[in-house]
């Protein structure tokens, strides 16, 4: 096919057609890309796990004569310390909220094994990398009289419950 | 022709069929006539990658160093070998771990291949970030490849990201923590930080979820990646010209422009549409080579050494694999292998600066860079002077990075505190 045409009535014949054209091509430009977008949406949706199988937020500790006066707890697994100064007692995070280690019990608090973040007893920054406080979690008694930790549910620090 | 054929009958046929099967595979004879050498590299499925002739400057040892080809090279080892770890491996968190020990113990040549795949992955990272310093001290990256230095950087990510999701396989100590910590590092992104950590890991908390999803992402997505990304590489090369070299040197292989636009008479040959310069022959100094010995025995010595390399390597030492996943208690200090070493050290400052912000900074850099720096003095020599200050710069940075490496690797110990390693 000739690239350009010097037939005059073949010429306008083009140009009348042009506009129907631009629009059908314009409508599929609009489909393929609108698909293409929908598709890579539909991917995330899809990698984005609608249930988990890691261990719940809301778990029972036990009952609190587990926990004597005066201990700190650190329940590794759960990633919870289980406070308890006579009769009150409280959750407070073990998770590093630098970059997620685990932070051990020290003297003055917790320490950060990976970044060297400190924090005191009551979970504040004292040095290292970390940006804020260790979380406390909501702890409740359950009606059967096992203590429940909340890792959904932060409250704030010094929310003691009462036993 | 054909009665010819007929009069020789079935048997001459059968006589003649193993040159007949193997003519109709290989066109050419060896090649001794320059017809028969550009023959060969434009008729073979696997030599047609290569122009028929080099520019003399593509074939300096002292130029490339050969650093783009043992990267690809080292990635042929990985993908060998990674495939055959596939037959013995499960990412489930209750299985990896017994499969390193099986590999060690009772699968043959497990620990051999096993080694190999991590002493070539580290190499690749070496290399491939050592082929990036090439490619700017030699001013490599301006026009017209700019778009090719791009997809370089792009490859640098996509090779980190396949080493590290790669150490995190064997589910041992050093896998736990390095993917808590980096998925953490993925949640300080602005916006979707939380929801890309939550997808990455496909859990609230790293486990059975975040192996299988890594694992997929290293045997599966990001390879496919990388080769679709060395796809478009290496057709650049050639597109842009070959390999840069200096203005002087500027040889027959020039960039051939073509515009596509309808011809203004009617035309019917392709010469219609093409307009620009075309390549000349004859009348230019022939400063290039063929493709055909002298480019592919180049490409056969940098392989071979790059194999010996990772076998002797292989052979002495031993790929670490450290203590199974404790989920309670991280090793102290718990460290990143070294090339994700000068990060740590970063994150230990600041975690959203250290992880995303000084990151993300130099690779914004490293990918406007061709399109800030438009001079096109000093192309295709090493440490030119007209680009004393770009390459400063570079080279600042790099020793910056080199440094915190350093400072991670020798001079941490427990709780990340300041140790002397004398």
């Amino acid at each position: 096919m000739p690239v350009a045409s010097t037939d005059p009535h073949s010429h306008t014949a083009t140009e009348e057609h042009m506009p129907r054209r631009r629009v059908l091509a314009w409508l599929t430009s609009v489909g393929l890309f609108g698909s293409a977008v929908l598709s890579a949406v539909s991917n995330l949706v899809f990698i984005k796990p609608r249930a988990t199988y890691g261990q719940p937020a809301r778990f029972a500790i036990g009952k609190p004569d587990d926990f004597p006066s005066g201990t700190r707890i650190s329940l590794d697994v759960k990633r919870v310390c289980i406070v308890r100064d006579g009769g009150k007692m409280a959750a407070i995070s073990t998770t590093c909220t630098h970059l997620g280690c685990i932070v051990g019990i020290s003297d003055t608090g917790f320490a950060c094994p990976c970044h060297g973040s400190r924090f005191d007893q009551d979970g504040t920054v004292t040095g290292g990398p970390a940006p804020k406080p260790l979380p406390w979690f909501e702890l409740s008694l359950a009606p059967n009289g096992e203590l429940e930790v909340d890792k959904g549910t932060t409250v704030a620090p010094g929310t003691y419950l009462n036993v | 022709m054909s009665t010819e054929t007929q009069e020789k009958g079935a048997w001459s046929a059968l006589r003649e069929m193993p040159s007949n099967v193997w003519s109709s595979i290989f066109r050419n004879p060896l090649p001794c006539t320059d017809l028969e050498r550009a023959s060969t590299s434009f008729t073979n499925f696997f030599l047609h990658i290569h122009p028929v002739k080099v520019h003399k400057n593509t074939l300096r040892p002292i130029y490339t160093m050969g650093l783009g080809l043992i990267s690809l090279f080292l990635f042929f080892i990985l993908v060998a070998t990674g495939i055959l770890l596939m037959f013995y491996y499960v990412p489930s968190t209750t299985q990896a771990y017994d499969r390193m020990l099986d590999l060690r113990g009772t699968v043959a040549f497990g620990i051999f291949l096993r080694n190999m795949h991590r002493w070539s992955a580290h190499g690749m990272v070496a290399i491939v970030f050592l082929h990036m310093c090439r490619v700017f001290l030699t001013g490599a990256y301006k026009k017209p490849r700019e778009f090719n230095w791009v997809i370089g950087v792009l490859l640098l990510l996509v090779t980190l990201f396949l080493s590290f999701t790669g150490y995190l396989l064997p589910w041992d100590q050093l896998a736990f923590w390095a993917i808590t910590v980096g998925t953490s590092i993925a949640g300080y992104a602005p916006l979707i930080g939380k929801q890309m950590q939550f997808v990455l890991l496909g859990d609230t908390t790293v486990g059975q979820e975040a192996l299988l999803r890594f694992y997929v992402l290293h045997v599966a997505v990001l390879p496919a990646v990388l080769v679709l990304l060395m796809a478009i590489h290496f057709w650049r090369i050639r597109k842009d010209g070959g390999l840069s070299r200096p203005q002087e040197a500027k040889g027959e292989t020039a960039v051939v422009k073509m515009t596509l636009e309808p011809a203004k008479k009617r035309v019917y040959g392709l010469q219609g549409f093409v307009r620009g310069p075309f390549t000349k022959v004859g009348n230019v100094p022939d400063d290039s080579v063929y493709a055909w010995p002298n480019l592919l025995l180049s490409e056969l010595f940098v392989f071979v050494l790059t194999v010996s390399l990772i076998l002797l390597v292989a052979l002495a030492f031993n790929a670490p694999l450290e203590e199974p996943v404790n989920v309670m208690h991280p090793p102290n200090p718990a460290k990143a292998p070294w090339y994700f070493l000068g990060l740590q050290e970063m994150v230990s400052y600041s975690a959203f600066w250290g992880g995303i912000g000084v990151p993300g900074l130099m690779v914004a850099m490293l990918v406007v860079v061709p399109y800030i720096d438009r001079g096109t003095k000093g192309v295709g020599r090493w440490f030119a002077k007209e680009r004393l200050l770009a390459n400063t710069i570079f080279l600042t940075l790099v020793i910056l990075n080199v440094i915190f490496i350093i400072i991670g690797t020798f001079f941490r110990g427990p709780n990340w505190a300041f140790v002397s390693p004398f």
